[in-house]
C-alpha cells in the first residue's frame, strides 16, 4: 500500500488529507512539525511526502532541502502564498510540484498520482508516456496522436520530451529552455512560440489548449488527461479544483 | 503666519538681538580693531563722496535750470547712506549736505555765513527733514534685514519640522534636534542624556567626559542658567545649558565654543544662551514629543498592516482551506455522493467558503496595493495562456453559464505580468457571472486591434447605466442595482484596473443600457519583441 507522509501543523488540514487519501487507498503518516516530519521521512519508508511550508519549528523549504539531500522520494509542497518566484525556487530545490491553498482533494490526488507514476517509471523503465490522446515513446522518439504518428521538429520534440518526462507535473520555463536549447542562451519568447507551434500539432484547438497548459509565471504542465478550461459549458473536468 | 511667528518678528524688530553675522565670524584679536576701523571708514568716505557728487550735480543743474533744487538733491545722499549703512551715515550725510549747501549755494557764496534769515529757516528745515528721513530709512533697512533673517530661520524651521516628520525613533529625533541646533547656532551642539544607557548610542558625537560630568551635575542641581565649562585636556570651552522639559531623557545641551576664552567667550556664550532659549521655544512649539509619538504611531501602523496581511492570510485563509478541502473530500464519500440533499448542502458550503476566500483575497490585494503599490514582473506571455488561466481560475464560478470562446489564432505575444493580467481577466469573468442570469451566454474573445491586444468579456446581464459606467474605476464600486442583487466588497474591479494599469493597459466598459448586457475589455499594448529571426532557434 502506498504510504504518504503529511507534514502540516494544522490539525484540520491533516484531518481532511487523511480522509481524502484513505478514501483512495493510501496509508497516511502524520507529522505536525518539521522535526517529526524529518524523523518520519527517515524512519518510515514513505512513498510520497505532502509538505506544508508554514511549519512552527523550521521553514518548509529547509525541510525540503534536507530531505532532498538524501532521498528522491516525491514531494508535493502545500503553499498559501501565490508568489511565483517562491514556487520556482521550491521546484528548483527539488519539489516535484506544488498545490496552492485552498485546494480540492482531487487536485492534490492528481498531482500525487503524477509524482508517484514518475517515480514508478524511473524504476520499471516504461518508455511510453500517455497524455490523453497523445502517446510519446521516449526511446524510439515516436509520437502518436489518437494512434496516428505525427511529425515533430527536433526542438518541438525536445519540448514535448521535457514535459512528458514530468507528465502531470509542472516544469519551469528555465528547465524547459535548458532542455531544448542546452547551454545556449535563449529567451522566453522562443519558448512561447515553440509551445504555440507544438500546440498546433497536438491540441484539438490550439487557441483552447487542453494538453499543454500554462502555469502563469512558473512553467508548463502536460496534462495526463485531456482537460483544463471548459468552454461551452462542458462541465467540470476530472482533475480540477472541485468539490 | 502663526501668531507665535508674528510675535517673534515683532520682538526682533524692537529688541536688539545679536546678529548671525557677528556670531559666525570669530576674529583674531590683532586684526579685529583694524577691521572695525576699516568697516567704519568706508561708509563715511562713501557718504562724503556722495555729498560731493550731489554738489557737482547741483552746480551743473544750476547752470542750465534756474530752479532752486538744493534741498532736494542733498536729500538723496541722506536716503542712500541711511538705507545702506544705517542712521549714523544718514546723519553724517545730512550735516555734510547742510554745510555744502551753505558753502556753495547760499549767499554769501563760498562762506559758511548766511545772509538771508529765510535761508537760515530753509537750511534748518532741510536738516530736520534729512534727520527724520535718515532715521526712517535706517529703520526700514533694519526691518528688511530682520525679515530676511526671519525668513531664513523659518525656512530652516520648516526643513527641521520636515526632518522630524520622517523620524521613526528617538535616535533619529535626537540627531535631527542636534543638527538643527548646530545649524542655527553655527557651533556643534550635542544633547546630553541623563541616563547613562543612552550615551552609547552617540559615541560618534561624544562629549569629553569632564563636560559630560559637569552637565549631569548641572541637571541634578536643576541649574537654570548656562555655564561655560573648560575641557582641560583639549583647551576647548563648552557651553552647557540644562533644558526643561527634557527631550526623551536628554536633559542638557552642550555647545562646543572652541578655543576662545575670556571676554569673547562670554559674549558668544550670551548669544548662544539667547539662541538656545529661542530654540527651546521652537522645539516646544514644534511639539517634538508629539512628533515622535506620531512617528511611532506611523511606524506601528505599518507593522500592524504587515501583521494584518500576514495574519489574515494565515488565520482566516487556513480555516477556509480546511473547509474547502473537507468539502472536496465529503463530496467523494459514498454516503454523500448518493444523497442529493447532502450533496447540495456540501456544494452550498463549498460555494460560500470559496466566495469568502475570494473576498479575503481581494481585501489582501487592496491592502497590499494601498501599502506598496503594484510591482509587475514583466515577461513575454501568450495571450492564449492568459485566457486559459483566467478560465481555469473561475471554472466553478462559470459552471452555471454557457461560456463561448473566440480567440484569434495569430495574436502577438505581450510583455506583461501574466499573473496580474490573468487575475484581472478573472475578475471580469467573475463580474460577468455575478451580474448575469444562470444559463446565459458569456463570450470571451481576444484579438489584436490598433497595436493593442484586447480581451473582452460580454455577458447578457444587468448592463450599466451611463452613471454607473462613469463610476466603474472607483475603489469600491457597486451600483445600487448591483448591491441589491449580490454580495461582495466591490473591490474587484478597482483591483483589476490597478493591475492592468500597472501593465501599461486599460480597462473599458460598454453597455447598450440597463438589462442589455455589458462588455468589459482589457487593452494591453503590443511592444515589438526584441527577437532575432527565430528560424535558427526554432526551425530545427
Amino acid at each position: 500500500m502506498t504510504k504518504v507522509l503529511v507534514i502540516d501543523d494544522e490539525a484540520q488540514i491533516r484531518r481532511f488529507l487523511r480522509a481524502g487519501f484513505e478514501l483512495h487507498g493510501f496509508t497516511i503518516i502524520e507529522a505536525e512539525d518539521a522535526a517529526g516530519g524529518l524523523r518520519a521521512a527517515t524512519m518510515d519508508a514513505v512513498d510520497l511526502i505532502i509538505l506544508d511550508l508554514n511549519l512552527p519549528d523550521l521553514d518548509g523549504s529547509e525541510v525540503l532541502e534536507r530531505i532532498r539531500s538524501w532521498s528522491n522520494v516525491p514531494i508535493i509542497v502545500l503553499s498559501i502564498q501565490s508568489d511565483e518566484h517562491e514556487k520556482v525556487r521550491l521546484l528548483r530545490l527539488g519539489a516535484d510540484d506544488y498545490v496552492v491553498k485552498p485546494f480540492g482533494i482531487s487536485e492534490l490526488l492528481a498531482r500525487s498520482d503524477a509524482a508517484l507514476r514518475r517515480q514508478l517509471r524511473s524504476t520499471n523503465r516504461d518508455p511510453v508516456v500517455k497524455a490523453g490522446p497523445l502517446a510519446i515513446d521516449l526511446v524510439s522518439r515516436a509520437v502518436t496522436l489518437n494512434g496516428k504518428r505525427i511529425q515533430l521538429t527536433r526542438k518541438e520534440y525536445a519540448l514535448l520530451h521535457g514535459l512528458a518526462t514530468h507528465v502531470g507535473l509542472v516544469v519551469t520555463h528555465q528547465q524547459l529552455i535548458k532542455e531544448i536549447w542546452g547551454g545556449h542562451a535563449s529567451n522566453i519568447q522562443y519558448l512561447r512560440i515553440l509551445v504555440r507551434k507544438l500546440r498546433q500539432k497536438i491540441e484539438r484547438d490550439a487557441t483552447q489548449p487542453q494538453l499543454i497548459v500554462s502555469e502563469s509565471g512558473v512553467g508548463y504542465r502536460l496534462n495526463q488527461n485531456e482537460s483544463g478550461a471548459a468552454p461551452g459549458g462542458r462541465g467540470v473536468p476530472s482533475n480540477s479544483y472541485s468539490a | 503666519m502663526s501668531t507665535l511667528q508674528e510675535r517673534r518678528i515683532l520682538r526682533d524688530l524692537t529688541a536688539k538681538l545679536p546678529s548671525h553675522d557677528d556670531a559666525e565670524a570669530p576674529v583674531r584679536h590683532s586684526a579685529r580693531w583694524l577691521n572695525i576701523a576699516a568697516l567704519n571708514a568706508i561708509p563715511i568716505v562713501a557718504t562724503f563722496a556722495m555729498v560731493w557728487l550731489a554738489t557737482i550735480s547741483l552746480v551743473v543743474i544750476n547752470y542750465f535750470v534756474p530752479f532752486n533744487l538744493v534741498a532736494l538733491i542733498y536729500m538723496l545722499p541722506v536716503v542712500v547712506a541711511a538705507t545702506t549703512w544705517g542712521i549714523g551715515a544718514g546723519v553724517v550725510a545730512a550735516f555734510a549736505g547742510a554745510v555744502a549747501a551753505d558753502f556753495f549755494f547760499y549767499p554769501p557764496l563760498y562762506s559758511l555765513w548766511l545772509q538771508n534769515p529765510q535761508d537760515i529757516v530753509d537750511l534748518l528745515l532741510y536738516l530736520l527733514v534729512a534727520l527724520v528721513t535718515s532715521n526712517l530709512a535706517a529703520r526700514l533697512k533694519n526691518e528688511a534685514v530682520a525679515l530676511q533673517r526671519r525668513e531664513k530661520e523659518i525656512g530652516e524651521l520648516h526643513a527641521f519640522s520636515q526632518g522630524l516628520a520622517t523620524c521613526l525613533n528617538s535616535r533619529d529625533l535626537i540627531f535631527a534636534v542636534q543638527d538643527y541646533l548646530s545649524n542655527t547656532l553655527r557651533y556643534r551642539a550635542v544633547l546630553i542624556a541623563t541616563a547613562p544607557a543612552d550615551r552609547a548610542a552617540f559615541e560618534n558625537t561624544a562629549v569629553p567626559e569632564e563636560i559630560r560630568r559637569e552637565a549631569v551635575k548641572l541637571i541634578a542641581a536643576g541649574a537654570r542658567r548656562a555655564s561655560t565649562v573648560l575641557d582641560p585636556r583639549r583647551h576647548r570651552a563648552w557651553l552647557v545649558r540644562v533644558i526643561a522639559p527634557e527631550i526623551l531623557g536628554y536633559g542638557a545641551i552642550a555647545v562646543e565654543l572652541g578655543e576662545e576664552a575670556g571676554e569673547r567667550s562670554a559674549a558668544v556664550a550670551q548669544r548662544v544662551e539667547s539662541l538656545i532659549e529661542e530654540a527651546m521655544v521652537t522645539l516646544n512649539h514644534l511639539k517634538v514629543k508629539e512628533a515622535i509619538e506620531q512617528a511611532t504611531i506611523n511606524y506601528r501602523t505599518e507593522i500592524l498592516r504587515d501583521a494584518l496581511i500576514g495574519g489574515v492570510s494565515h488565520e482566516l485563509r487556513t480555516p477556509l482551506a480546511s473547509i474547502l478541502g473537507s468539502c472536496s473530500v465529503l463530496n467523494r464519500l459514498p454516503v454523500v455522493a448518493d444523497d442529493h440533499q447532502a450533496q447540495a448542502l456540501v456544494e452550498a458550503i463549498n460555494d460560500q467558503a470559496g466566495q469568502l476566500d475570494n473576498e479575503i483575497r481581494d481585501l489582501l490585494d487592496a491592502t497590499r496595493i494601498s501599502a506598496k503599490g503594484v510591482q509587475p514582473q514583466l515577461t513575454w506571455t501568450d495571450p492564449t495562456d492568459i485566457v486559459s488561466g483566467a478560465l481555469k481560475q473561475k471554472e466553478r464560478r462559470l459552471s452555471a453559464h454557457w461560456v463561448t470562446l473566440d480567440v484569434a489564432r495569430d495574436i502577438p505575444l505581450v510583455h506583461v505580468d501574466p499573473v496580474l493580467v490573468e487575475q484581472a481577466l478573472g475578475q471580469l469573468l467573475e463580474n460577468a457571472a455575478k451580474y448575469s442570469p444562470s444559463g446565459s451566454e458569456i463570450r470571451i474573445s481576444s484579438r489584436c486591434e490598433n497595436g493593442h491586444v484586447v480581451f473582452s468579456v460580454r455577458d447578457q446581464g444587468n448592463g450599466l447605466t451611463a452613471d454607473e459606467k462613469g463610476q466603474l474605476g472607483r475603489q469600491s464600486f457597486r451600483g445600487s442595482r448591483q448591491v441589491a442583487g449580490s454580495g461582495g466588497s466591490g473591490l474587484g474591479l478597482w483591483i483589476a484596473s490597478t493591475f492592468i494599469a500597472a501593465n501599461g493597459g486599460s480597462l473599458h466598459a460598454e453597455s447598450p443600457g440597463p438589462n442589455l448586457g455589458t462588455t468589459m475589455s482589457l487593452q494591453l499594448p503590443v511592444t515589438a519583441a526584441e527577437m532575432p529571426e527565430p528560424a535558427d532557434a526554432l526551425n530545427d
